[in-house]
């Protein structure tokens, strides 16, 4: 019997010139659980937007049912019988589940007014049919995480969804609502859908699929029966690089301990743990590298060590003062620095110039400020100095950084954070989306810095810059930590793979002294 | 006068029957902006819109001789006024405020400009003979003493304001169409998910608060009284958006408010006479509407942070590790 | 040719430009259907302001007030926080400032007069925060609270003005005139002889002119001279980053709103000290809001705030002569000013900027959810 999907050849490139999908030929079976893994970036999300009809390949074709089709948009896809469910949901909080998922095809009742009975029925209807528990009558903005998530796949299934795809579901799960999930796919699955699951948890993969297919860097690297598979298997599958950068590292001459991070949690709103007892410490001289796959922590573990969140509890110093629970700019002043992930939302401010954007964390003090004057030439002296030093490509200074390149944008970020000679420097996915030429200057920068007695903390879902920029490397995986490595040259990547995917862990006590 | 002399006035039927005429106008511009609000845009045209209707309701009713043909051209006048707001805002990407104090701008001078011309008065239109909406007498009740005062003999339009208030309530919540709109305005990227044409309802949503705002202005030129009097609206459009957020964004919510808004206009006339002013009495319901907001975000907040500390102390007492 | 339509500032002047044009054009069209003479009429509208002193006078005074408006409302604007609240900033400045000039007990005129200016300031500046306050701690949506409070505060000022301040017996609901010791002083002073006699004896530009002057300077300076400045752009050109750099965003809001609130509060001394030189209903007539158009034309920047000011105010006093002159009704300049924020603000108009318009209408969806209001706290409401 044919697959009931069929991607073949598709090949997708986008504007900017990033290779996407390269040349993937893809298959589901009918009623199978297949799941799609690799890492950030593998080209995962990009296959499923085409299969979803909110992308178009650049070449290849797609089958379904052994029929050419094309979805130029998700509503000729949902036409055909697929529904996905994205990992930020699209619901109308205040309205109950049962109006959530018949939104936009409501049912009528007498005199064309809603039929509010219909919609509780059917929808308690799909809930028992499917096991997918919900409260019919719950206004959404009352339902926990897990049950939200239910009440959009069974938006899918309202519409007559066949095929379903689920992106990275158990992200924003609680271990308990991840296997209320997995019942309800089992069930959906039984009763004749098919359904591809989109992770990067080999766990899960274990648990819950028929087949997995393992792509990496836009290719696709292989698809077997899971049954065949190990956990170990897939993260060298997923995690094997041939590319290895080469950074020119001084000896490592690392000093005084200059960050303490001792048992720090922190619990989203949606109520799941995103970090769980974290304790490390952070040496001057020295890249510590926080290796692991976005989502399991990373991002705030960063955000409490800056002062943009509040630590649930535990804390952190810095040079023996709390950093932890206080502003921004309490932290930046007892040392810290920060590249944020996300460089457009809060590294800079697009509209305003160049120079103006490198002052934010010094313009209260002199020589910036005198009195209450800003004193201009000051700034524009920096401007200068800054742009000139970190090779920032611009005719001038009082340009807004809108008309800056990616790259350069990031190297106005980097000149700000470095020249506020910190005692701890924090980069979170600091090469992320920018060219080669600044990534490779950013990462020299780093080293440099580091060299120079600086504290790094590198977080970076990056393998290869995580290894080869970073002394002391610690794995985290779902908000644990998982494994250190003291000597970065002398983990392999599919070691650490293992680390970073939960498969292997280290002790307490084997961690605890290189912590 | 003494206390119980207006103890006495507030609690008879006049008084009663003053504030259902006097928060008509009100009522209905608000369901007009809860419309609109609901949809996710705050339509500060309501003064411009009811004012515009106003004057054309007189001036067509006077000139054509004919009260429905003045009602028709009162409405398309104020859903000119929406027109505009939508293709300004929706369109050409202008801020809605600054497009609606525009038009409101624009309202105000084009009345004004326009009475002059026809009458060559700037003041009000009384050399027009305009027409009057009809006053309606509710058979049985207009023979029970009090009652007769409170309920009977208004214009046909408080009436409606009543029975529209019940509509856009069912039209809201029962209809497809209510449903859809009130899913833009909350999560438009949702409703556009599942394939709602978010620009339509949004025209949709508009040009219905400029119908009921257009009632509300017709009301007052047509019944309330019947003549155009410049800026006769005084501020009405905006007490009508207060009236939208002091209600709760509900339709009997805001229903409920508009009264205690034209109320609160109606007792500050009787306060007077006992030296209370009527200006100090008139602010309370302006007060509220904002003490009503902070409380509304206080709870919001104090929610959040309860919901916060709630999984904080379950998920970290819990022994269950994430991982094998 | 090419390199000058690239320049963005170019661009956003050729469109106040031609937005300007095509409404006075389409208010041509509307003379020449209604008037009698309506070259006549539109003369004395284009060109009336500057025909004779008194005229003249007119209009700088005018401008004068919606000058304080448009930087009142400039500086909140440029924090991306919507304050409405100019209104009622004024009024309660104008309140302030003539109650102390008409019965506070100070001999010396220049500090009577000094008092009132600063209990003008002091009161909008109050009067500003309570929305800013609300809005920074509460993420109250200051549109409802700047609405609301201007009410209240017009309603403060009738109260006073009808049971407190006017005269036993008298026939209309005004205060006396401020004594003539207590007045401000032309801003011509009369030992400059023919100039005095010239500017004057002719119009009643008073020293407000230079106050005015002074404060534009003294906003400009705030806004890009000082740390606090830069703390405010900041905040309204990206409020995540501001927080991220250490800003202290809750504070700058407050401030924002305050700040703008002095110059509203100035606005109203204007009114009652400069032009009425008495308290009277009604005597802000609104302009609170055609101080938002002021501060839009000019892009929120306070350098260009007196230009915007000055074009306004040239049309307003332009349309009184056409008024005075001619058989067309003054109000027709409001449509004309309507239709130039229509057109100004309207980002699709001219072909350059087409092509955002063609991108989708899509985008027509997000500038609700853009509009400063719904982002800081807009939609977060009731």
């Amino acid at each position: 019997m044919a697959p009931i999907i069929e991607m073949r050849d598709i090949v997708k490139i986008y504007a900017n010139g990033v290779v996407a999908n390269n040349g993937i030929n893809f298959s589901v079976e009918r009623g199978e659980i297949h799941a799609l893994v690799g890492e950030n970036g593998a080209g995962k999300s990009t296959l499923m937007k085409i299969l979803y009809g909110l992308e178009q390949p650049t070449e290849g074709e797609l089958l379904l049912d052994g029929k050419s089709v094309e979805f130029k948009s998700p509503h000729e896809a949902i036409a055909q019988g697929i529904g996905m469910v994205h990992q930020n949901f699209m619901l109308v909080p205040s309205f109950t589940v049962a109006e959530n998922v018949v939104l936009g095809d409501e049912p009528l009742g007498k005199g064309g007014m809603l039929d509010k009975k219909q919609a509780m029925q059917i929808t308690a209807d799909l809930s028992r049919q499917y096991g997918l528990r919900v409260d019919a009558e719950a206004t959404v903005d009352s339902i926990n995480v897990g049950m939200r998530q239910r009440v959009e796949i069974l938006k899918t299934l309202y519409r007559g969804a066949q095929i379903l795809i689920l992106d990275e579901p158990t992200a924003v799960l609680t271990p308990q609502e991840t296997q209320e999930l997995f019942v309800a796919v089992r069930a959906l699955v039984d009763q004749g859908k098919t359904v591809i699951f989109i992770t990067h948890k080999l766990r899960e993969v274990k648990e819950i699929s028929d087949r997995v297919t393992v792509m990496r860097d836009g290719k696709l690297i292989g698809t077997q029966n899971t049954s065949d598979t190990t956990r170990e298997s897939l993260a060298s599958m997923m995690v094997g690089r041939e590319v290895f950068l080469n950074v020119n590292k001084a000896p490592q001459n690392r000093g005084e301990k200059v960050m303490e991070v001792r048992n720090v949690s922190y619990v989203a709103e949606t109520g799941r743990v995103m970090l769980r007892d974290i304790s490390f410490n952070v040496f001057a001289g020295e890249v510590l590298g926080i290796a692991g796959v976005e989502g399991n922590g990373q991002t705030e573990l960063v955000e409490v060590l800056t002062g943009l969140r509040p630590a649930a509890s535990g804390d952190a110093m810095v040079h023996g003062k709390v950093v932890t629970s206080k502003t921004p700019r309490e932290v930046r002043m007892a040392g810290v620095s920060h590249i944020p992930e996300d460089r457009l939302t809060n590294g800079l401010a697009l509209d305003v110039s160049i120079e103006e954007n490198l002052i934010v964390d010094r313009y209260f003090n002199p020589p910036y400020r005198k009195g209450v004057l800003l004193e201009r030439r000051v700034v524009g002296k920096l401007g200068v100095d800054l742009i000139r030093k970190f090779g920032i490509r611009t005719p001038n200074g009082l340009l807004p950084v809108a008309s800056l390149s990616g790259g350069n944008m990031q190297k106005v970020i980097v000149a700000r954070e470095f020249s506020s000679n910190p005692a701890v420097l924090i980069a979170s996915q600091p090469t992320r989306g920018i060219d080669v030429g600044a990534t490779e200057f950013i990462r020299d920068q780093l080293v440099q810095k580091r060299t120079d007695g600086a504290a790094v903390l590198l977080v970076s879902a990056d393998l290869s810059e995580v290894m080869s920029l970073s002394d002391r490397i610690i794995a985290i995986y779902e908000g644990e930590i998982t494994g250190v490595f003291t000597e970065a040259a002398s983990v392999s990547e599919e070691e650490l793979g293992l680390y970073m995917l939960g498969i292997k862990r280290q002790s307490w006590e084997e961690m605890e002294a290189y912590l | 006068m003494s206390f119980s002399h207006v103890l006495q006035s507030i609690f008879s039927a006049l008084f009663v029957a003053s504030i259902l005429r006097i928060s008509t106008p009100i009522i209905l511009a608000a369901l007009g902006g809860l419309i609109s609000e609901l949809s996710g845009a705050t339509n500060i045209t309501l003064e411009g819109t009811m004012l515009v209707a106003a004057f054309t309701g007189v001036v067509v009713s006077a000139y054509a001789k004919s009260l429905v043909l003045g009602v028709l051209c009162g409405v398309l006048a104020g859903l000119l006024i929406s027109v505009l707001l939508a293709i300004f805002h929706l369109h050409l990407k202008t801020d809605i405020f600054l497009a609606g104090i525009a038009l409101n701008i624009m309202a105000t001078g084009g009345t004004i400009f326009l009475l002059y011309i026809l009458t060559g008065d700037k003041g009000n239109s009384s050399t027009l003979a305009s027409a009057t909406l009809p006053f309606v007498q509710i058979p049985v009740i207009k023979d029970i003493p009090f009652l007769d005062t409170v309920l009977s003999g208004h214009n046909i339009l408080v009436y409606l304001s009543f029975v529209l208030t019940w509509l856009v309530a069912v039209f809201l919540y029962r209809t497809r169409l209510g449903v859809h709109l009130r899913a833009v305005g909350e999560n438009a990227e949702a409703a556009g998910s599942v394939g709602i044409n978010v620009l339509q309802i949004r025209w949709i949503a508009l040009l219905l608060s400029g119908f009921m705002a257009s009632l509300g202005g017709l009301y007052m030129s047509m019944a309330y009284l019947n003549l155009f009097q410049r800026d006769m609206t005084a501020g009405r459009g905006f007490i009508a958006l207060a009236a939208v957020y002091l209600g709760g964004r509900k339709p009997w919510g805001v229903l409920i408010a508009a009264i205690i808004f034209g109320g609160f206009d109606a007792l500050s006339n009787q306060l007077g006479s006992l030296k209370i002013a009527p200006q100090l009495v008139q602010v309370i319901p302006y007060v509220a509407t904002i003490v009503a907001l902070v409380v509304y975000n206080l709870r919001q907040q104090a929610v959040a942070l309860e919901r916060m500390r709630r999984f904080q102390d379950k998920e970290l007492t819990s022994q269950e590790a994430g991982g094998e | 040719m090419r390199k000058i339509f690239a320049n963005a500032a170019v661009r956003e002047l050729l469109r106040i430009v031609l937005a300007v044009s095509i409404a006075l054009l389409l208010g041509l069209i509307v003379t020449l259907l209604v008037s009698e003479d309506p070259w006549g009429a539109y003369k004395a509208f284009l060109v009336g302001p500057l025909t004779k002193f008194n005229r003249f006078g007119d209009w700088i005074e005018e401008s004068i007030t919606l000058i304080f408006l448009g930087l009142s409302v400039a500086i909140a604007f440029k924090a991306k926080q919507f304050s409405l609240g100019a209104e009622g900033q004024m009024v309660l400045g104008a309140l302030v400032s003539g109650s102390i000039i008409l019965f506070v007990p100070i001999e010396s005129a220049f500090l009577r007069i000094t008092v009132a200016l600063l209990a003008a300031m002091v009161v909008g500046f109050l009067w500003g925060a309570i929305p800013g306050y609300l809005k920074a701690y509460v993420n109250a949506n200051e549109i409802v609270t700047t609405l609301m409070l201007n009410t209240i505060a017009l309603k403060l000022y009738d109260y006073f003005l009808t049971y407190k301040i006017k005269p036993e017996g008298a026939g209309y609901t005004a205060s006396d005139f401020l004594p003539n010791a207590y007045r401000v002083p032309s801003f011509i002073p009369k030992f400059a002889g023919n100039l005095y006699d010239m500017f004057s004896r002719q119009t009643n530009i008073t020293l407000f002119l230079y106050f005015m002057v002074a404060s534009i300077l003294i906003g400009w300076f705030l806004m890009y001279r000082t740390p606090f400045g830069y703390e405010l752009r900041m905040v309204g050109s990206n409020i995540k980053f501001a927080r991220y750099g250490g800003i202290n965003t809750k504070k700058v809001i407050v401030l924002a709103f305050a700040i703008s609130g002095i110059f509203a509060g100035l606005a109203g001394a204007h009114l009652a000290m400069g032009i009425h030189n008495k308290l009277i209903l009604n005597i802000t007539v609104g302009l609170g809001f055609e101080g938002i158009v002021v501060a839009t034309m000019a892009r929120n920047n306070p350098l260009f705030v007196p230009l915007s000011g000055l074009a306004y105010g040239y049309l307003r006093a332009g349309a009184d002569i056409m008024e005075r002159a001619s058989d067309m009704s003054r109000e027709m300049v409001l449509i004309v000013q309507a239709l130039i924020i229509l057109l100004v603000t309207a980002e699709g108009i001219l072909p350059v900027i087409q092509q955002r318009v063609g991108q989708g209408s899509n985008k027509g969806l997000s500038k609700v959810v853009d509009s400063p209001a719904a982002t800081e706290g807009g939609s977060h409401v009731i």
